[in-house]
């Protein structure tokens, strides 16, 4: 800085770009500055867009799960005086819980996609970040524990128990066991993004700046 | 100027709570580790110790029930298995938490992994709560009995090993939630 004979005031922005002052606060060292403040902005704000594109994708998968399960049904086409044979999702109550946990998911996700939004355009904001990951852990917890339950009951409808004398049901009701089996994927689709989503959150938590 | 209002309001001593609060919170964690350590182990062992035979048999049926008849009582067992070991080995970093705070990037790493694990553990201990569940009360619909009338003290077993796996699901939830909590305060 040049003396041309004027008198200089010292202005606390000027002095906090110097990175040699010794630092007033005590653990955090100097504060960031302007450049460092907008870069760690550009990055949350890249974060925030892809966690935007995840979190679309993660209802997409969680409303086409809730969907082929929950229009699973079938009718053989031959019957005897007292057996109907039919199956839908209703006759076994984990998939009718499958079918609720999957709309649940499906139903918060798309809540939570005008939060997403909101830190697309706020990068620094903490609250709608801390909210969103907060719920995404449960909903993780939800979807996995509905397709988990599915896939053990798919798994003995394709199989069967011979320990158990239980019989495979998958040999006479093709059609039902395949649309269950294609929601149980999309499930398991849902809870990887879904664990995307949690990482993302904590990675755009950091104060990096 | 956005950025000056935020730095240089901050005291000292603030500076100093919030570092006790997140040692606190990083005490905690190791602490809740060690009891979901305990109750994934408890549960595996439950699991994988059942063996109940019938005094009657016939030529034909075998009466005689043990986890590994049911593969997903055996993915139950494998999965709390390796969710035990993955916690003891996380306690060192637990550990490295309680003694730095500021550490940033192994707290992600951190919650990456406990949420895998996550995912994991509520995958096997839903499967076996499922399969528990038509033990109890069969299925009129696909013909499969409640064996739980004949095998007693095997579904004894079986459920309540599925206890200590849904507490550690929780520890497991609340573990997350702390560390991110704790990545979001300064």
């Amino acid at each position: 800085m040049e003396k041309n004979g004027s008198t200089k005031i010292d202005i606390p922005e000027t002095s906090r770009e110097r990175k040699g002052k010794a630092p007033l606060l005590g653990g955090s060292g100097p504060g960031p500055g302007p450049a460092e403040y907008a870069k760690g902005a550009g990055y949350k704000k890249g974060i925030a867009i892809f966690d935007l594109i995840l979190r679309i994708s993660a209802a997409a998968a969680a409303l086409a799960a809730t969907a082929t399960m929950g229009t699973t049904e079938q009718t053989l086409p031959f019957f005897t005086q007292f057996f109907q044979f039919q199956a839908s999702y209703d006759d076994l109550p984990t998939f009718t819980f499958f079918v609720i946990a999957m709309a649940l998911v499906s139903g918060y996700l798309v809540l939570s996609i005008p939060f997403s939004i909101v830190c697309i355009a706020r990068p620094h904001a903490l609250a709608p970040r801390l909210l969103l990951i907060i719920f995404d852990t449960l909903a993780v917890t939800l979807a996995t524990s509905a397709a988990g339950a599915s896939t053990a009951i798919v798994y003995l409808a394709h199989e069967g128990n011979s320990g158990a004398n239980w019989l495979a049901v998958c040999q006479q009701f093709t059609d039902f066991c395949q649309k269950t089996s294609t929601a149980v994927v999309a499930g398991f689709s849902t809870v990887v993004l879904l664990i995307f989503l949690v990482v993302l959150s904590a990675c755009a938590l950091r104060k990096h700046y | 100027m956005k950025g000056g209002g935020l730095e240089m309001g901050t005291t000292t001593s603030e500076v100093a709570k919030s570092g006790a609060a997140k040692r606190g919170a990083a005490v905690v964690d190791f602490f809740l580790r060690v009891i979901a350590i305990i109750a994934t182990l408890g549960s595996a062992i439950a699991m994988g110790t059942t063996n109940q035979t019938l005094p009657f048999f016939t030529q034909f049926i075998r009466f005689r029930a043990k986890y590994d008849d049911l593969p997903m009582f055996t993915f139950f067992v494998v999965a709390n298995s390796l969710v035990s070991a993955y916690l003891v080995l996380s306690l060192a970093l637990s550990i490295f938490h309680i003694m730095r705070s500021r550490a940033h990037a192994s707290r992600i790493v951190l919650i990456f992994f406990d949420t895998g694990m996550l995912a994991l553990l509520t995958a096997g201990a839903s499967a076996a709560a499922a399969i528990v569940y038509l033990a109890h009360k069969g299925n009129t619909r696909t013909n499969w009995f409640a064996i739980c009338q004949q095998f007693n003290s095997f579904c004894e077993r079986i459920s309540g090993s599925l206890i200590g796996s849904f507490g550690a699901i929780l520890i497991l939830v609340v573990l997350i939630l702390m560390s991110a909590v704790t990545l979001s305060r300064r």
